[in-house]
């Protein structure tokens, strides 16, 4: 996983910095000289990082930063980590498609009944809890401008 | 000037200012928790109820409210991995991973007192700073402070894994900041670079949602994985115990929180650098404390020096941003730019008036900076039992609260679903820096000062052409650049010898 995870951000870097000096090539040299001078490392550094990966060189460099999960089997991980995925996109969706205010309840409560297997007295006081705690401090004091959501507004609400 | 101080701190304890204060500071304690609703942004939204305020209570509100939103942002950032502030994202790295380990309570404990010493460095050289700040700041020309940020970006060395490998990670790391910070309208030719004909893209990332993303989502789907509460099966009495060890720890590395809290107040004294810069030359200089390569690997694994570091530079840089705001009228951040209109709305000036006629109003403002963090770090301790077992709370529980923050946080900072693509976008690439084991820290360093490093080169070259080159504390700087990029390399070698 270390360094498929490794290889992708190699590939994905050398993908984004060519990109990068290819645009800047269009531009006059005040906007494209910062560009280019570290896309072109970039690039070739990628690729270094790359090369090192498929050419067979696997062990895990240390590293100066946190590390996640390690005791849990690696197909274990990977699935929990694609549900958490699938939760973090899920509620992404329902706050586009619906708005704020009836996203988070509806998500808060969906993650405690299906992913905590929590109690439905629990779920629903534990959600109102934080539905009061947002709609108090974000709509009701700060006043911040929550969009209603695409669904609400096709439906004409 | 004794006398000046003295009335300056007269002025603050009379009772209205101290209760303008307490309601700052309390309004300061939960925007600092809250990621996303940064200092800055409170400060806007509080500057019209200033307007029938004396001078004295303004600033007692304002900057008793802004001064704690740094401290507070740390308890977040150690506890959750979360930045409750933009500057209190390099707490993450030693702070969380201290909390994973069953150490929340020494990392609050260090955070909080590394952040009540740095808030008196930076007060204290706001106060002695007034008379000599004027040569100082008129050495620092658009030539020195692009220097200056490739000092910053120097510190990826010593931010990057030992060896050749962890060395090209972390430059690639900082790389892809730079580029990243390349986005956005050029300054110079108005080019839109890398936007996609997308208006949103025009002003470029915004920080607080890449970093809510690349530090908060890779924490959550590591919660999400382990099943657990944040430190793991580990005792809940044994977790909020450490909090005063902590406050041992701050004394034990007393030099280099003093070191990072000078690091602090220079970048805050800085026009133009920002605080988000601070903290990590702070948390860079943190690691080359380090006797030894064995030490260094604790770093990012919960070494408790790379809490102090920038928990001390973050607050520091509060007093020194106030000196050119309240000497020259520049301000040294956006927080001090909307402190600059409460000085228009109170009907003050900023410049020599405020250094002689109105000096006792500009040494409450130190003394208000000095006493809003004793009271918050104070406050925090009686709480620290608390929120330390928040650290064993299940993860179930704390993911969805987690979730709405950084949701509500990326949103909020520019009222866009693009920011919250943004942050989703970056979560995946932090979580995929994670699993690879490429170092996050070069990164934001890179992101931070690319602009900063590329608008001050072009001023520099419009301005001076290659003479700038030249300049004394342009060539200063390029060899302490220099030192910084070799002195990881050299403690290497010794170690190797020894």
């Amino acid at each position: 996983m270390h360094s498929r995870a490794s290889l992708a951000l190699a590939l994905g870097m050398m993908a984004v910095s060519g990109y990068a000096v290819i645009a800047a090539w269009a531009w006059p040299w005040k906007a494209s000289l910062f560009p280019l001078a570290i896309g072109v490392p970039v690039f070739v550094l990628s690729a270094a990082e790359a090369a090192w990966v498929v050419l067979g060189t696997t062990e895990k460099s240390e590293v100066q930063d946190v590390q996640i999960a390690q005791d849990v089997p690696e197909r274990v991980a990977l699935g929990r980590t694609a549900s958490a995925a699938a939760w973090i996109a899920g509620f992404f969706a329902a706050i586009v498609l619906v708005g704020f205010p009836a996203a988070v309840p509806l998500f808060v409560f969906l993650y405690l009944k299906l992913e905590g297997r929590e109690r439905w007295v629990f779920s629903a006081v534990f959600t109102a809890v934080i539905w009061a705690c947002f709609y108090g401090l974000f709509d009701r004091l700060l006043h911040l401008p929550f969009p209603q959501g695409w669904l609400a507004a096709w439906l004409g609400f | 000037m004794i006398e000046a101080l003295f009335e300056g701190l007269f002025l603050v304890l009379q009772w209205k200012p101290l209760a303008f204060m307490a309601l700052g500071i309390l309004l300061g304690f939960w925007v600092g928790l809250l990621p996303g609703l940064g200092g800055a942004t409170t400060l806007a939204l509080m500057l019209p109820f200033v307007y029938a305020m004396q001078p004295v209570e303004a600033f007692a509100f304002l900057l008793g409210m802004h001064a704690v939103a740094a401290t507070t942002g740390d308890i977040t950032s150690v506890l959750f991995g979360v930045p409750g502030e933009a500057a209190s994202a390099a707490t993450i790295l030693d702070g969380h991973a201290m909390a994973k380990k069953g150490e929340a309570g020494r990392a609050l404990g260090a955070a909080l007192a590394s952040s009540l010493i740095g808030a008196i460095v930076g007060a204290f050289a706001l106060a002695i700073a007034i008379p000599i700040v004027r040569p100082l700041v008129l050495t620092f020309g658009s030539p020195e402070l692009f220097m200056l940020a490739i000092v910053g970006i120097a510190f990826i060395a010593s931010l990057s894994a030992p060896g050749p490998r962890g060395m090209l990670r972390g430059f690639l790391a900082g790389g892809l900041g730079l580029l990243c910070a390349t986005i956005g309208q050029d300054p110079q030719a108005g080019i839109a670079r890398y936007t996609f004909d997308m208006l949103y893209l025009w002003q470029g990332l915004d920080l607080v949602a890449v970093l809510v993303g690349i530090f908060a989502i890779p924490e959550i789907i590591d919660l999400a994985i382990r099943r657990s509460s944040i430190a793991g099966s580990l005792p809940a009495g044994r977790i909020s115990k450490g909090a005063f060890e902590g406050v041992k720890d701050t004394f034990r590395h007393f030099w280099l929180t003093i070191r990072c809290s000078l690091i602090g107040t220079f970048i805050g004294i800085m026009p133009g650098m920002g605080g988000t810069v601070a903290q990590w030359m702070a948390y860079g200089h943190a690691t080359q404390s380090a006797r030894s390569a064995e030490e260094r690997k604790g770093f990012g694994a919960g070494d408790v020096r790379g809490v102090l570091g920038p928990g001390a530079a973050n607050n520091s840089k509060e007093g020194g941003s106030l000196i050119p705001t309240i000497a020259f009228g520049v301000p040294g951040s956006t927080a001090m730019a909307i402190l600059l209109g409460g000085f228009f709305l109170l009907g003050l000036v900023p410049g020599p008036d405020m250094l002689t006629k109105h000096l006792p109003v500009t040494f409450s403002m130190v003394w208000t900076i000095v006493i809003a963090n004793v009271v918050t770090v104070l406050a925090c301790f009686l709480l620290l039992d608390h929120l330390a077992k928040l650290t064993t709370v299940r993860g179930t529980l704390l993911i969805p609260a987690i979730l709405v923050l950084v949701f509500i946080g990326s949103y909020t900072s520019n009222n866009h679903y693009g920011d919250i693509l943004v942050t989703l976008l970056f979560g995946g690439i932090g979580y995929l820096m994670v699993i690879g084991g490429w170092p996050r820290a070069p990164f934001v360093l890179g992101l931070v000062l690319g602009k900063i490093a590329e608008n001050y080169l072009y001023i520099s070259v419009a301005r001076y052409e290659a003479a700038w080159l030249t300049r004394p504390v342009v060539l200063i700087l390029f060899v302490i650049a220099l030192a910084v990029i070799a002195y990881p390399f050299l403690q290497r070698r010794k170690a190797a010898h020894a």
